[in-house]
This record gives structure tokens, C-alpha cells and sequence, in this order.
């Protein structure tokens, strides 16, 4: 694993062959600290930001919009120079999975797993029920008992399991993950750990990145 | 008065949203929750009306025979002015606002509040075409069929029950129903029915999408402003669907024909 690099170029045109390498380029407005520069492939932890940092940046990254002054390099492209088409693709390349696996409390683990499915790539719908099956025996888990249950019924580490199968059916380039191991018990973590390794399989040359946030927050 | 005026172009432009995406229903996600829209609204809130309409339709028929001392044609005529044309709508339309307008406000303030709306859009998913356009199809579907069955059960329940407690046969009653009915009443009833729950569906999602605060308090709130306005629009939908069907006899120019 290696932590955020803030020593990489920053030249501003959007197809700059120095940004050609860039995973996740972030560049708070003047006088700020923060700066994130991390290059694409491998496993990669941006720590020690406070709540208020986490969300500007992932802000930033997820609606694809970065502040007066800020600058934001995406999967190597500089966001602020790509117009609503560009960015809809570039943005679809990137996936994120909340601490809380971000599920949606009325659907049940399958619902809420291929819901993106279901709008991104209906035709995928119908082999999906085998690939999800797949990724979860292949994380550990036992698909019968989970993809019934609703959220309210789930651990925090079934959430985040569901959650993150939900990602790798996209294929994202770019993967972030919030706080991975937070809420989790000591075999819960270990489960967790096999998150990076399924993702790599699945997606060879995919950035993964952890987002922690400061331990005194 | 300016929040009047938000709250209205939001609506507006939900509703622009809905009518320009119906596409989306097509869509396995989209189309499993219209489904579950039409049950919800449409199925489960039929056991409920079965008594109400016959009693409705009874007491139309009894009051007009025995208090205004009419006959059965009359007693019919008015079964239809006001069930078909006007209560059967309206009767349908409060319902749909008690059960499925509440609900909807109600969950989508606490998705909101929640962070679930969010959450769909960090899956590149836009919460209206979601959480807005199969639950504003269904409730318009549902109010439509409500109100069928609230036609059909209050002037048939009420020309059944009317048999038994007055002075007038089931045959005589239905034979005058069938001679005074006509598709019009049915058609402009159903229009009626789906605009109500059209504006019904719109209003609830507006407010279930823009609580009035971030705390649990907002979800209430936003319950309140949904019903209350919802209600307020389906009168006054039904008022301008008065006017222009029967304005003429509003202002006394042509009276109506007993």
C-alpha cells in the first residue's frame, strides 16, 4: 500500500501527458493544505483528513466539480477543462463505496446490489444473478443468507460486502473507499481484506483507494 | 409568497421531468417499483372502499326518494351527476392523499434526510427518475382505478341496498341507470381521476425530495405540506373541471334540466 504522493506535476491542460498517470489529482485552492496526487494501479490510503476535508474531496470527486480555485485530475484527465458528455463517462469509470455501504434501506441485499445494473446496463440483468452469486462465494460470503435481508437486518461488514459487490459489477477504474475497516470486529477485518485482492482480479491496472479519516474526528 | 412561487416551479419542473423520462419505466428498477406503486395504492386500498361506496351510494339514493320526495329516475340522474362525475373522483383522490400521499412524503423526506437520495446519485443514478417517475405513473393508474371501483360499488352497492330499504325495485333503478349513463360521465371521471393523482404524486415527491430541515422534525413537516397542499390542488382541479364542463350553468345561463 502507498499513501497519497503530494509531489507529482501540475500542469493545467486537461489531456496533459503528465497527467496521463494520475489516478486521483487534488489540488485545494491557495493556502490550503491537502494536496492528493496518486497514480494509477495499486493500493493507495489518503489518512488523517477531517470530516470536513473527507467530504470536499469526495465532493469534488463524485460530482465531478471542484471548487473556485481547487483543481481536480481524474483518471488522468483534468476535470475542469471536459464538458457534461466527458464527464458523464469519466464519471462512470470511478466508483465509491460509502462507510455505511451506502444501501438503500427499502431493498434487500440483490435490490439494492444490481440496482446501478439496472440502470446502467439492463442487458447485464440477466447473468447477473451468477456473477453476484460468484463475488460474494468468492469474498466468503454465503449468497443465500444475504441477498434476502434488508439492511436493517445486516451487519456493518454485510453492508459494506453488498455495497462493494454492487462496485465491482461496474468495473470502475477507480475505486474509493471510505473508511474500510471502521465498525468492523477483528474477522470482519479479515474479510475486508480480501476486498482489494477481488478487486484486482476483476479489474487488472484498477485503482484502489482507501479514504480514512483523522483518528481524533 | 416567494416560497409559494419555488414550491410551484418546482412542481412544474418535476412534473416536466416526469413527462420527459417516462422512458425510464421500461427499466427493470423503475418497473419494479411501479409495480409496487400500483399494488400499494391501487390493490391494497380497495378493501376499505367496498362499505364506504354502497353505504354512499345508498344514502345519495334514500335522501333524494324519501327527503326531496323524487322518483327513481331523478333519484338515478343525481346518483350520477354526483358519484360518476364528481364524488367517485374525489373520494378516490382523498384516499389516494390518506394512504399513498402521506407514505410517499414521508419516505422520501427520510431518504433525503438519510442520505439515501445521495446515495443514489453516487451511483450515477438521478433520484427522479427513481424514487419520482414510477410513483407519480402508479398513483395516477391507482387513482383512476379507485375511482372505478368507487363508481361501481357506490351505484351498484347504493341501487342494491336502495331496494331493500325504499320504495323503488333494483330493476327499475338499474333500468334508469343504463338509460341516463353515458362513456361520457365514465371518460370525464377518469380524466379527472388521473390529473388528481398525477398532482397528488407530484406534490408528495416535491416535498418528500425538499424536507424543510435536515433534522427527523423535517419529515412531519414535509408529511403536512405534502397533504395539505395535495388536497388543496385536487379542489381546486375539480373546481376548474367544473367550469369549463358546467360553467355555463354556473352563471345561471342555462339551468340544468331535472
Amino acid at each position: 500500500m502507498s499513501h497519497a504522493d503530494p509531489a507529482a506535476g501540475s500542469d493545467s491542460d486537461s489531456r496533459h501527458p503528465a497527467h496521463a498517470r494520475v489516478a486521483l489529482g487534488y489540488e485545494p485552492p491557495a493556502g490550503e493544505d491537502g494536496r492528493i496526487w496518486i497514480p494509477k494501479g495499486g493500493n493507495h490510503q489518503v489518512a488523517g483528513l477531517s470530516d470536513a476535508r473527507k467530504a470536499r474531496l469526495l465532493g469534488a470527486v463524485l460530482d465531478l466539480k471542484s471548487e473556485l480555485g481547487a483543481r481536480l485530475v481524474l483518471l488522468g484527465l483534468e476535470v475542469d477543462g471536459l464538458g457534461p458528455a466527458e464527464r458523464a463517462a469519466l464519471r462512470a469509470r470511478v466508483a465509491f463505496l460509502p462507510a455505511d455501504g451506502g444501501l438503500l434501506s427499502n431493498l434487500n441485499a440483490w435490490e439494492n446490489i444490481v440496482l446501478p445494473l439496472g440502470f446502467h446496463a439492463p442487458r447485464r440483468m440477466h447473468g447477473a444473478a451468477a456473477e453476484v452469486n460468484g463475488l460474494l462465494e468468492e469474498l466468503g460470503a454465503d449468497p443465500r443468507s444475504l441477498l434476502a435481508k434488508l439492511p436493517e437486518r445486516m451487519s456493518a461488514y454485510e453492508k459494506k460486502l453488498a455495497g462493494y459487490v454492487r462496485i465491482l459489477l461496474e468495473n470502475p477504474e477507480l475505486v474509493l473507499v471510505e473508511d474500510l475497516l471502521g465498525g468492523l470486529d477483528a474477522a470482519d477485518r479479515a474479510g475486508a481484506a480480501g476486498f482489494l485482492p477481488a478487486y484486482q482480479a476483476r479489474c487488472p491496472g484498477g485503482t484502489f483507494v482507501q479514504i480514512e479519516g483523522s483518528p481524533e474526528a | 409568497m416567494i416560497g409559494v412561487y419555488r414550491e410551484f416551479e418546482g412542481c412544474t419542473r418535476l412534473m416536466g421531468h416526469v413527462l420527459r423520462r417516462l422512458r425510464v419505466l421500461a427499466l427493470p428498477p423503475v418497473a419494479e417499483s411501479l409495480i409496487r406503486q400500483i399494488y400499494f395504492t391501487g390493490a391494497s386500498a380497495t378493501a376499505g372502499m367496498v362499505l364506504r361506496g354502497a353505504f354512499l351510494g345508498t344514502l345519495i339514493i334514500a335522501y333524494v326518494i324519501d327527503v326531496l320526495d323524487a322518483n327513481s329516475a331523478l333519484a338515478v340522474k343525481i346518483l350520477i351527476w354526483v358519484v360518476l362525475r364528481e364524488i367517485g373522483p374525489l373520494i378516490a383522490a382523498v384516499l389516494v392523499i390518506q394512504r399513498s400521499g402521506t407514505a410517499i412524503a414521508t419516505e422520501l423526506a427520510l431518504m433525503q434526510i438519510s442520505g439515501e437520495v445521495a446515495n443514489l446519485r453516487r451511483m450515477r443514478i438521478d433520484p427522479r427518475d427513481y424514487l419520482v417517475v414510477p410513483r407519480v405513473v402508479g398513483v395516477a393508474l391507482s387513482t383512476a382505478a379507485l375511482t372505478f371501483y368507487v363508481q361501481v360499488i357506490a351505484v351498484g352497492g347504493g341501487m342494491l341496498l336502495s331496494a331493500l330499504t325504499i320504495d323503488a325495485s333494483l330493476g327499475q333503478l338499474a333500468n334508469d341507470f343504463f338509460l341516463l349513463a353515458s362513456p361520457v360521465d365514465f371518460a370525464y371521471s377518469m380524466i379527472k381521476s388521473l390529473l388528481f393523482g398525477v398532482a397528488i404524486a407530484v406534490i408528495c415527491c416535491y416535498h418528500g425530495l425538499h424536507p424543510p430541515g435536515v433534522s427527523i422534525n423535517a419529515v412531519p413537516k414535509a408529511a403536512i405540506n405534502a397533504v395539505t397542499q395535495s388536497t388543496l390542488l385536487v379542489m381546486l382541479l375539480n373546481v376548474i373541471f367544473a367550469y369549463l364542463v358546467f360553467g355555463q350553468a354556473f352563471f345561471g345561463l342555462v339551468t340544468a334540466k331535472l
